[in-house]
């Protein structure tokens, strides 16, 4: 877990398909035992940089390092994926199946067979081992899957979309799961375009949009750097202040409360003290970070 | 390589195992022994009892040889069959033969009996004749005129036309015995009659060999074998690999894969895998034939036949195995070309048409290379990866060419497979980035150039 060499460095790649750029000037670095998103719309460009750093395609220009080392088919083995498309031989048993992916990582023998065992029992689904997949729910397989790109123990893993079509138990289940290797010292990579889940577990960020970078760094540090400037309120009364546009830019009505983006140089305390004075009563009032998806969309959605 | 040999094993075993590979390997020879057997007792069943015959026979002398050409011509049939190869050449003996066995076992008893006129007319004796048949005690008759044997007409009346066995039979019977009649008027005595219809008997000898005996055009029908047996391991096992290659597609393995392993060994061991259970496949097939015909040769051997196995040089055996693996690995790499491109199966199976024709192709270039094995058609043609596993092993059984041509028509065969291997590996990776749709063959070609 050295901070001075990153698990993986991306110097100015580019990758096209004919006269379509799907990645530009990609430039990112990921630092090791961190929780990386990478985010973006769909069509983005996440996939294609993935597909590259997992070796399934190279870039037409620039550099991928892993490990320090440019990359390479022996360094494959180093690294889970979790592809968006993914599957499993649906007449093979689990146990076999698992054994396969992992030998394909060159990792066999009875080493395997016992990480086949462990994983089967922290999901839950030891006694599935013999059956075969197409006996599988879709949950189940799910984590098969999911298990496939972590039995060989590698460095870095790397999970596109991940949690599209999970259910919310299994989301949580997943969370968990990259939590632990996190703790475990390992360096996650996944790409997602629901925020919410990268804003709760990622350490860093890289936004991605129309093939491009948009803005990279901890995503502690990006959120300040778009300032506290939205509030939650819950209030009777003092209507007329909520319409000063020249204090409160937009508001956005939620069920029970509501939430004030406060216009350009607009102070907080301001506001509270003229809903007072309005004879408003307030009974919530937070100041709160600008969340992920308002970054997002005030970022990506503003060039649509 | 350990990745490869694992696509290797994973391939091979989960075949194996399956329950659609029991079903095949135990039920296609049964299904062949089916097809064989039954076709031949059909063809062979006896419908109702003798054919009767009456003949009228106005010459008044030829009522005997008829009945006996009729009754006795199963005997006459078999010693005709004399000239032929004492020792049946199983390859030989193709569909043909076997219709016209299945038809000989058909062939029907004759009752043949006279119809004397007893003073009355013919015209009398046929209107009779025609109760008779219509009442079913007869099936036919025969009338000959006086002037049979200087060549006048004789009819034959039936109640079934459309029965050609039949009427070819009493043609034949009668033609043999109004020859007879007619050498016999001739004073031929009967020795003399059968030292003339003997047949003829031909060896062939390979001219500046080493003067032995020529093989009945055994090593011939071997390359017609091995010919035969690439067609249908293509037809059976093509379709296999075809399916091998899209299974990744379909279930979405394919990106998992290619981030572990690469095209090559990927593409490689699956070919290999398949084959392998080919291979086991027709190892079963192949021990079961054999202690058939074991058992077999052991039972005409016991009843003091003498049976002649086919004798092939090892050196020309050795040949055989190879261009055998190679014309099946040609075809089936173009099978696993076929099936980098396309997204289903069924996809594939259309696209795969054409692949048999080329194979058919190479089965018609046999004719002409037999005739001029060292023609310049024959030397471009055993150069072809696509035929040259037919048109090589026919010229080496016949008129075996040099050996660097031999060995150049080998090499461009091995490179052409792993050109193919390459090929498919690489369109089927760039063809998954593609977001899985069916590639045309353009863009095929610019993939190729892509990485």
């Amino acid at each position: 877990m050295s901070e001075q060499k990153p698990t993986l460095k991306l110097d100015s790649v580019t990758k096209r398909f004919g006269d379509f750029a799907a990645v530009s000037g990609l430039s990112l670095t990921v630092r090791a035992g961190r929780v990386y998103g990478l985010l973006g719309p769909n069509g983005a460009g996440k996939t294609t940089t993935i597909r590259m750093i997992v070796g399934i395609t190279a870039p037409d220009e620039g550099t991928i390092e892993l490990f320090g080392q440019r990359v390479s088919p022996a360094l494959q083995n180093r690294i889970g994926y979790l592809p968006e498309e993914r599957g499993l031989y649906k007449k093979m048993k689990v146990g076999d199946q698992l054994r396969f992916f992992a030998e394909l990582k060159n990792f066999a023998g009875r080493e395997a067979e016992a990480a086949v065992d462990r994983w089967l029992a922290k999901v839950k689904l030891s006694e599935w081992k013999r059956k075969k997949a197409s006996e599988l729910s879709k949950g189940m397989q799910q984590k098969i899957q999911f298990i496939a790109a972590v039995l060989h123990d590698p460095d870095l893993l790397i999970l596109d979309e991940p949690f599209s079509g999970l259910d919310p138990v299994n989301v949580e289940l997943l969370k968990d799961l990259v939590l632990e290797l996190k703790a475990a010292g390992k360096t996650i990579i996944f790409s997602t375009h629901q925020m919410e889940i990268a804003e709760r577990i990622c350490d860093d960020i890289c936004l991605i949009n129309r093939s491009r970078k948009v803005l990279d760094g901890r995503l502690r540090e990006i959120k300040r750097g778009f300032g506290r400037n939205a509030v939650a309120l819950r209030c009777e009364g003092g209507d007329g202040v909520l319409e000063d546009r020249a204090l409160v830019a937009s508001v956005v009505e939620h069920s029970d409360e509501v939430e004030a983006l406060l216009a350009p140089g607009a102070d907080a305390q301001e506001l509270l003290r003229r809903l007072l004075a309005a004879g408003a009563a307030v009974t919530k009032f937070e100041l709160v970070e600008p969340s992920l998806n308002d970054i997002f969309i005030e970022e990506v959605g503003g060039g649509e | 390589m350990r990745k490869f040999l694992a696509v290797v094993k994973r391939e091979y075993v989960q075949r194996v195992r399956s329950r659609m590979f029991l079903v095949v390997t135990v039920g296609a020879p049964l299904m062949f022994a089916l097809f064989t057997v039954v076709p031949a007792m059909i063809a062979g069943m006896k419908a109702g009892g003798p054919t009767r015959i009456a003949v009228v026979d106005e010459t008044g002398r030829m009522y005997e040889r008829v009945r006996d050409a009729l009754t006795n011509a199963r005997d006459e049939g078999d010693e005709a069959e004399e000239g032929k190869p004492e020792a049946a050449n199983p390859v030989g003996q193709n569909s043909s033969e076997r219709m016209k066995q299945a038809a000989k076992a058909g062939e029907q008893d004759y009752a043949v009996e006279q119809a004397s006129p007893d003073g009355r007319t013919t015209e009398e004796l046929k209107r009779q004749l025609d109760e008779r048949v219509k009442r079913d005690e007869l099936d036919g008759y025969l009338v000959l005129p006086k002037d049979v044997l200087e060549g006048g007409e004789a009819q034959y009346y039936s109640r079934n036309v459309g029965d050609v066995f039949t009427r070819g039979r009493v043609q034949d019977g009668l033609t043999k015995a109004v020859r007879d009649a007619r050498l016999a008027e001739n004073n031929v005595r009967p020795e003399v009659m059968r030292a003339v219809n003997r047949p003829v008997k031909m060896a062939t000898t390979k001219a500046g060999g080493g003067g032995e005996k020529a093989d009945n055009g055994q090593g011939f029908f071997l390359v017609f074998g091995v010919g035969f047996v690439i067609y249908l391991t293509i037809l059976m096992y093509g379709q296999v690999i075809l399916g091998a290659v899209i299974e990744e597609k379909e279930t979405r393995i394919a990106e998992i894969l290619f981030s572990s392993i690469r095209s090559f060994p990927l593409m490689l061991g699956k070919l290999i895998g398949v084959s392998l259970v080919a291979l086991t496949q027709f190892a079963i097939w192949g021990l079961a034939f054999a202690a058939f015909a074991l058992y077999g040769v052991a039972v005409l051997a016991g009843q003091g036949m003498k049976v002649s196995l086919p004798h092939v040089p090892a050196s020309v055996f050795a040949y055989l195995v190879l261009f055998f693996l190679l014309g099946y690995f040609i075809y089936a790499t173009i099978y696993a070309l076929v099936g980098s491109m396309v997204t289903t199966t069924q996809e594939g199976g259309q696209l795969a048409m054409p692949i048999i024709l080329l194979l058919v192709v190479g089965f018609y270039l046999v004719f002409p290379v037999v005739r001029s094995p060292n023609s310049p058609l024959a030397f471009w043609a055993s150069m072809i990866p696509f035929f040259s596993p037919i048109t090589m092993l026919v010229r080496i059984t016949t008129q075996t060419p040099p050996f660097w041509q031999i060995a150049l028509s080998l090499a461009i065969g091995f490179a052409t497979v792993v050109l193919l291997v390459w090929l498919a590996g690489r369109v089927y990776r760039v063809g998954m980035l593609m977001y899985g749709k069916r590639a045309t063959i353009p863009e095929v070609f610019k993939w190729i150039r892509q990485s």
